[in-house]
């Protein structure tokens, strides 16, 4: 049995929380998973959680990467939150990129800035209504 | 562990990078690799088995542990009857594919193991074997 991807929207973002080891489906899956629940929600950006991944290979790090581009294209911002130690190790020693990805150490973290963000956002709003 | 094991996984269907990732995650625990080296092995696995499947169509792989002197290590290896690799010395540079990928499958795999060994042969098949040593 091969766990899913989990989809939840906290406040004004999207948490998507990646399994361990997902399949090369389960990987495909994120793109669209991601932007249909960013086109159904009114959502500033997405947190992807990747505390739970124990292997990031290069077709998963393009995946996520390109998904990050199209949620910028789509408006929002993505941030990849809970890298573990040995996967980052290994992505940079397999040269794999994210892309202009923002990246933080932790969920909390994540939650913290992505405050931060619609914050500003809602801010600037009141500020173009005045 | 000192007595050899091994075994074979068929890569056949795209799932089956998985299977190979799982099997091989159970076989560096057992011989006793770190987090840090487990991922890298899982990981070289992973981007050799979607060599095979991409580019072959299927292939095997071949797994069995290593024993030597006070060392013990693993071994990977990937055998597909595919296209072969027309130019090696390309295929093993950053940044190098004909699949359009990222194209850092071998190179790649080389970096994260201790030994790589390629045999191909254009319109015959490739061989890709791989070693990671656990020194005590």
């Amino acid at each position: 049995m091969i766990e899913g991807i989990a989809v939840l929207k906290l406040r004004d973002v999207l948490l998507v929380t990646m399994p361990a080891d997902p399949d090369d489906s389960t990987v495909s899956a994120l793109q669209s998973r991601t932007l249909d629940a960013m086109e159904q929600h009114d959502v500033k950006g997405l947190i992807l959680d990747l505390s739970k991944v124990e292997i990031l290979d290069s077709y998963f790090a393009r995946t996520v990467a390109e998904t990050a581009k199209m949620v910028t294209l789509m408006g929002g911002e993505t941030l990849i939150a809970g890298m573990r130690p040995s996967v980052a190790i290994t992505a940079t020693e397999l040269n794999v990129t994210l892309g202009a990805t923002r990246t933080v150490l932790t969920l909390d973290r994540a939650l913290d800035l992505a405050g931060n963000i619609s914050r500003k956002k809602s801010v600037q709003k009141t500020r173009s209504a005045l | 562990m000192s007595e050899p094991e091994q075994g074979t996984v068929p890569i056949v269907l795209e799932a089956d990078i998985a299977v190979a990732r799982r099997v091989v995650r159970d076989v560096a625990g057992k011989i006793g690799f770190g987090v840090t080296e487990t991922t890298r092995i899982i990981t070289a696995a992973s981007e050799l088995g979607r060599n095979v499947f991409k580019y072959a169509g299927q292939g095997v792989m071949h797994w069995r542990t290593l024993h030597k002197g006070t060392s013990s290590g693993v071994e990977l290896s990937f055998e597909d009857h595919g296209p072969g690799i027309a130019d090696l010395d390309a295929a093993m540079r950053d940044g190098f594919s004909t699949g359009g990928s990222l194209g850092m499958g071998l190179p790649g795999a080389k970096r994260l193991m201790d030994e790589m060994d390629i045999q191909t042969t254009p319109g015959e098949g490739t061989t890709v074997v791989v070693r990671k040593w656990r020194h005590r």
